[in-house]
């Protein structure tokens, strides 16, 4: 599914030149659960935006589904995302303004889908998270779990083939965190891709392979069984 | 989709009610003034729209020139319209009207003061769209002794606009029927009459004098296009009928004249321009300038910019907030377009709710707005049809216009980096925003050091002084209701304890009594040395009444029999003639005819008078020649009387004992005074209320910007704290960025404010120069202003609890 190789990214201030990833290759095959490790500072952030087309490399090839989208423009970038990738968030990026469901709603509504279709599918999505008793609520009268598992129904709701968590329990208490994880093994073993960013040996341990990082460079893989 | 940015727009406006109430106040007090300047100035030039055939009606005005004298005039020769009519077959109608001076009309046994008098001519109907309920227009007034009246003035003198037939009386003795009942004349009229009284009524309009000029005389043209060509036929019409009267009276050719460097010239003015653009002698009322048209339009435009200014730095102040949304939306799949549409959308939405509101308020303040700007608007079913598509215009267009900025500076955010809150420190770096600022607070400084001139400029004329005393003297109106006994009431006064001097003429400098005559400096009448001043019949007792001064020779006196060809000249006057010493010069004035010696009048100077205003103070002070003779148009008295109520009693008693059936009608110098100068008080009070305005919408986006800025810095300002700083030293670090604008504002507006208000006082013959304190003051005082409203906030800021704000991370 995923295949980048060489890639290469830098950030440049008026004096130092980073490497943030520095002739990084690698590969994750359709219905994987990859999880990418490494100090702060080693590039995972980075690669996840690559990967999620968020932003783009300066040098390297980048294949998704058999497309090289290493130079795609903003506009393609956006339309491959909105169809393909589901992002989850350490701080679960919900908007205030909208309710539990239309949070849900939003992907949707960006890649066009009826509005009968859509309060279909966001309903099943919610009954499968179990919120749906939360459905007219605002981000803020819920708890932290229940925040992270709305922004899961939401990086679900197009059925996406990838989804791409950055520390998807960072900012949650173990037992809230363990059911994220349990929520995203179940995804995956529906045939969802999830590649996930943790510092968490333990939610690493959920994924079927590691990936750990360093200065930008893959220095081990370590494959569960 | 569309439903979702209403949604969140909804939400995120009512989320954040400070913001929104601030933006929407400052939008709508915008949009308000905006709402009642539009109003103001669509009136101004929709003067003289209700006819029917406005487009091609023309006053034709006389420019005059004899020797060094220039009068431009808005009347003209007495058979001029007719000999139009007759001569040139395009001229469909022509109409001649001349305005009727105080008149007394009777009504049971009260005589009722009428100012609104005019003597026309049968084709006035045919000419000007006045609708006539009953009558017949094209008769009504061919008739000698007949009246056209007003619907308000039938129903004023007999109850009825049945007043067909029904008699009227003028000053107790002159009878005349009622022929007609038009409407009321709209106030958006250049003229404003009640009574149209036929010209045939009166003897001189039968007049077939080329040089005299007293009758505002419109034509009516087939099509417009033949203004020009009307235009350019004037000379040689002029040398037709005016030639031998020339030859005659002058004894020199018209030729001759204009190779003397004089001149006597004819043109058109459209009826359109008359409100706005003539201000010349004559004039059936007073009019208005298109300068105040173009200032009040250039203030709304202003007053709606900062409103939009606010708007745009307040949406771009707050994007920090905004920011995760924009990233959030920008990740799940939206478009850069779709983002722009929803912030325009939500733009639109403010800008909707402040025009309702402004609407409302504007329709509230009209009768207040009116009464300040001396006038009569009101909304009609007419006007909503433009005011509707113009409010919708102005909502589409303030909305984009606003919106724009935060929508494309907004949508353009990477989602990454505001999703790491990398744009959180964006505030302080906007140079449009700073570059807003500065517009606003120039804008403000502009205003403020404008009103502070024409305040100044005012103050000025109040206390100038004008070479005569207007304080204490009570002026007698209709002293002409006495007839003989004009004398005998002046006499009883001048008894009465606490009257210390009294003068009967009409001629005074606060009155709109004007007289020019021709004069000339040697006995051949050489028009060259001509002098064409103000020519006032006067008393004895003028100058001393009216505390002038005699700068050479002596006043008039009762005692010196010789003094009835005697003439005391102002400075103006001795200047213009060019003497050193004016006692006993001679001045000379043709009786018409020939030009003989025999034939004419001479004077002799007696004294020169110290310079008098009598003219605004917009214009120089003029030539005038006082001279001896019996006016009995206003009794003039100086009191002295330490119990005033009492003193008018008495002299009411007096007038009562004369004229029993007439009120005494009275008024005080100085009150006339201020009445002429009404017009400018006015507009300093508009001046005073816009600029206000201005400022407070300013502040109003001020306060906010200072309220996101101390926001966005909240964590700085708790580490700050917990190291050690003051509350004063905070409130400096807040408050030095905008102080810092406000003075380039100062440093923009100031040479601005200058040059402009130089430019309006050059319209005053007599003004004030502008100091530099009065554009200190200005800045000293937007600064104080902007200091105020952002050391709210920063206070507030500074003595929060610094734990709160840093356990947030």
């Amino acid at each position: 599914m995923i295949k980048i190789t060489n890639l290469e990214k830098f950030y440049r201030t008026e004096e130092v030149e980073t490497i943030a990833l520095n002739k990084l290759s690698m590969h994750v095959d359709t219905g994987e659960f990859v999880a990418i490790m490494g100090p702060s500072g080693c590039g995972k952030s980075t690669l996840l935006n690559i990967l999620g087309m968020l932003d783009d490399p300066d040098e390297g090839s980048y294949v998704f589904n058999s497309i090289e989208v290493a130079h795609f423009n903003e506009r393609k970038r956006a339309d491959l995302r909105k169809h393909n990738i589901g992002f989850v968030f350490q701080s679960f990026n919900l908007i205030d303004e909208l309710t539990v469901f239309e949070n849900v709603e939003l992907p949707l509504i960006y890649t066009g889908v009826t509005t009968a279709e859509r309060v279909k599918r966001v309903e099943e999505v919610l009954d499968k998270m179990q919120i749906m008793h939360r459905r007219n609520h605002y981000p803020q009268q819920l708890s932290g779990g229940q925040q992270q598992r709305v922004a899961i129904a939401r990086a679900v709701v197009n059925k996406p083939k990838l989804i791409l968590a950055d520390e998807p329990t960072g900012n949650l208490d173990s037992s809230n965190g363990n059911d994220v994880m349990e929520l995203l093994t179940d995804l995956n073993e529906q045939g969802t891709t999830i590649i996930m960013v943790t510092h968490s040996e333990h939610d690493a341990r959920y994924s079927h392979r590691i990936i750990r990082l360093l200065d930008g460079q893959t220095v081990m893989e370590n494959i569960m069984v | 989709m569309f439903k979702n940015y209403i949604k969140t727009a909804f939400r995120s406006l009512y989320k954040n009610k400070g913001f929104t109430a601030i933006n929407i106040l400052g939008l709508a007090l915008g949009l308000t003034t905006c709402l009642l300047i539009v109003l103001y100035v669509v009136d101004e030039l929709s003067y003289d729209h209700y006819n029917v055939n406005h487009e091609r009606i023309y006053r034709v005005n006389e420019d005059l020139k004899l020797g060094d004298n220039k009068v431009d005039y808005a009347v003209c020769m007495p058979p001029l319209a007719k000999t139009l009519k007759a001569e040139y077959p395009y001229v469909i109608e022509a109409a001649r009207i001349k305005a009727a001076g105080t008149t007394h009309v009777k009504k049971g046994d009260l005589s009722i003061v009428e100012n609104h008098i005019a003597f026309t001519d049968a084709s006035i109907f045919s000419v000007f769209t006045l609708p006539m309920i009953n009558g017949n227009p094209k008769t009504a007034l061919s008739e000698p002794n007949t009246v056209v009246i007003t619907e308000t003035t039938a129903k004023k003198y007999f109850n009825t606009t049945d007043a067909i037939g029904k008699i009227i009386v003028f000053n107790d003795k002159e009878n005349y029927k009622v022929t007609g009942v038009i409407k009321d004349v709209p106030k958006q009229s250049h003229f404003n009459f009640d009574f149209f009284v036929s010209l045939e009524s009166f003897p001189d309009s039968r007049s077939n004098e080329w040089l005299r000029s007293d009758y505002n005389t419109y034509v009516l043209l087939k099509d417009k296009s033949y203004a020009n060509q009307l235009n350019a036929a004037f000379p040689a019409f002029l040398q037709k009928f005016s030639g031998s009267q020339m030859q005659s009276e002058l004894n020199m050719s018209y030729d001759q004249f204009e190779k003397n460097g004089s001149y006597f010239r004819l043109n058109l003015i459209a009826l359109d321009d008359i409100h706005l653009k003539s201000n010349r002698s004559g004039e059936l009322g007073p009019n208005g300038t298109t300068q105040y048209v173009y200032i009040f339009s250039a203030i709304a435009l202003f007053i709606l910019l900062i409103a939009c200014v606010n708007f745009m730095n307040l949406s771009t102040a707050r994007s920090a907030n905004r920011a995760r949304e924009v990233g959030v939306r920008k990740v799940l799949g939206s478009s850069r377009q779709h983002l722009i549409f929803q912030f325009l959308a939500e733009s639109v939405m403010v800008t909707l709710f402040a025009t309702i509101i402004a609407v409302l308020a504007a329709a509230v303040l009209l009768p207040v707005f009116n009464q300040i700007a001396g006038k009569d608007i009101v909304l009609t079913v007419q006007s909503f049809k433009w005011l509707a598509p113009s409010v919708f215009a102005i909502v589409i267009i303030v909305g984009t216009l606003a919106g724009s900025y935060p929508a494309f500076f907004l949508s353009g955010f990477q989602p990454i980096a505001v999703l790491k809150g990398k744009l959180s420190a964006g505030f302080k770096g906007s140079f449009l925003r700073s570059f807003l600022v500065v517009f606003q607070f120039s804008i403000s400084i502009l205003l403020i050091v404008g009103t502070l001139v024409i305040y100044n400029q005012l103050n000025f004329i109040q206390t100038k002084n004008l070479g005569y005393n207007r304080n204490q003297v009570l002026i007698v109106q209709n002293l002409g209701e006495l007839g003989n006994q004009a004398g005998v009431f002046k006499q009883e006064l001048s008894h009465l304890p606490g009257v210390s001097n009294s003068t009967m003429t009409g001629f005074l400098p606060t009155s709109n009594w004007k007289n020019t005559r021709i004069f000339f400096k040697d006995a051949t009448l050489n028009q060259k040395q001509s002098l064409f001043p103000q020519t006032w019949e006067v008393d004895a007792d003028w100058i001393p009444t009216l505390d002038m001064k005699m700068v050479q020779g002596r006043n008039f006196s009762k005692n010196i029999s010789t003094d009835s060809s005697a003439i005391v000249i102002n400075e103006a006057a001795a200047k213009f003639l060019g003497y050193k010493n004016a006692i006993n010069q001679q001045l000379y004035q043709s009786l018409g005819g020939k030009t003989e010696i025999s034939n004419t009048v001479i004077y002799h100077v007696i004294g020169v008078v110290k310079d008098f205003h009598f003219n605004s103070l917009r214009e120089k002070i003029e030539p005038v020649i006082l001279k001896m003779g019996q006016n009995n148009g206003a009794l003039s008295i100086r009191l002295n009387a330490s119990n005033l109520p009492a003193l008018m009693a008495q002299i009411k008693a007096k007038w009562a004992g004369l004229s029993p059936n007439v009120q005494i009608n009275y008024s005080f110098m100085d009150q006339d005074f201020d009445a002429a100068y009404r017009s400018e008080q006015r507009i300093g009070k508009i001046f005073v209320i816009f600029t206000t305005l201005a400022i407070v919408i300013a502040c109003l986006g001020l306060f906010g910007l200072a309220a996101y800025a101390a926001e966005q810095r909240t964590k700085e300002i708790g580490i700050r704290k917990v190291l050690g700083a003051d509350v004063s030293a905070i409130v400096a670090m807040l408050s030095k960025d905008f102080v810092k604008l406000v003075l380039l504002s100062i440093i923009i507006a100031s040479p601005l404010a200058w040059y402009l208000m130089n430019k309006w006082l050059q319209d005053f013959a007599y003004r004030i120069n502008i100091h530099w304190w009065v554009i200190a003051i200005a800045g000293a005082g937007a600064l104080a202003i902007a200091i105020i409203t952002i050391s709210f906030q920063s206070f507030k800021a500074a003595l929060a609890n610094p734990v709160n704000s840093l356990k947030d991370q």
